[in-house]
């Protein structure tokens, strides 16, 4: 058995964050002690380090609660989570499209201005984002 | 005039297979072979006309290049949108 720190310490995690996916309902300590302090097993290490991959790879908290809920269920299939990865990946390529949109719109910004010493009030970034907002007005 | 649907779905999903089975009888049986240009879209070989489409669940409709259902419709509710294109 572990204390919450050491567990912690071992999955490279603060307790706060333990507590945290404890709170979210992600982790249980195995047992407390006459004292109350929790104490965590290797089943929950596994779990811990589980929810950490999981997140790494872009997953949020309640996505991987369904995870290990599919996890432990007997009527789940390897294409349920794979059905779960691929809809995470196509939301992934959402937000990169939108970040490269944002990338392109800050790419045209970058070249209306040649920078220098120009006053404020010549600067065409500015310019350029305030007409755009006339524009959307 | 010919109806573009498009199912986009994960290679491999036995919910998705099923279900494009019976939604592309029900569009030949409302709109008529002639008319379908019925088109199965693997998520995983064209992930950017997926984005493009703003697909975000699967599996997905599009009609004529626009996204219909971000969910599997009910045999009622897809036959409800195909008539709205029988008559265009």
């Amino acid at each position: 058995m572990y204390t919450i720190g050491k567990v912690a310490g071992l999955a490279a995690i603060t307790t706060d964050t333990l507590r945290y996916y404890e709170k979210e309902g992600l982790i249980r300590p195995a047992s407390k002690t006459a004292a109350g302090y929790r104490q965590y097993n290797d089943d929950a290490l596994r779990r811990i380090r589980f929810i950490k991959q999981a997140q790494h790879c872009g997953f949020s908290l309640s996505d991987i609660r369904e995870l290990l809920t599919l996890k432990t269920s007997d009527g789940a299939c390897c294409e349920d989570v794979r059905g779960m990865a691929i809809q995470k990946k196509l939301r992934i390529a959402h937000k990169l499209r939108a970040l490269q949109t944002m990338s392109s719109a800050l790419d045209n910004l970058i070249a209306s201005c040649d920078g220098g010493e120009m006053p404020i009030d010549d600067c065409a970034i500015l310019d350029t984002l305030e007409n755009s907002l006339q524009k959307v007005s | 005039m010919r109806v573009k649907i498009e199912v986009i779905a994960a290679p491999g999903c036995k919910q998705c297979a099923g279900a494009q089975y019976e939604l592309r009888a029900m569009a030949t049986s409302v709109l008529g072979e002639e008319n379908l240009d019925w088109r199965e879209v693997n998520v995983l070989e064209e992930l950017d006309y997926a984005v493009a489409l703003g697909v975000l669940t699967m599996p997905a409709i599009a009609v004529n290049g626009e996204l219909m259902c971000s969910a599997l419709p009910t045999p009622a509710q897809f036959r409800e949108l195909l008539t709205t294109f029988r008559s265009c």
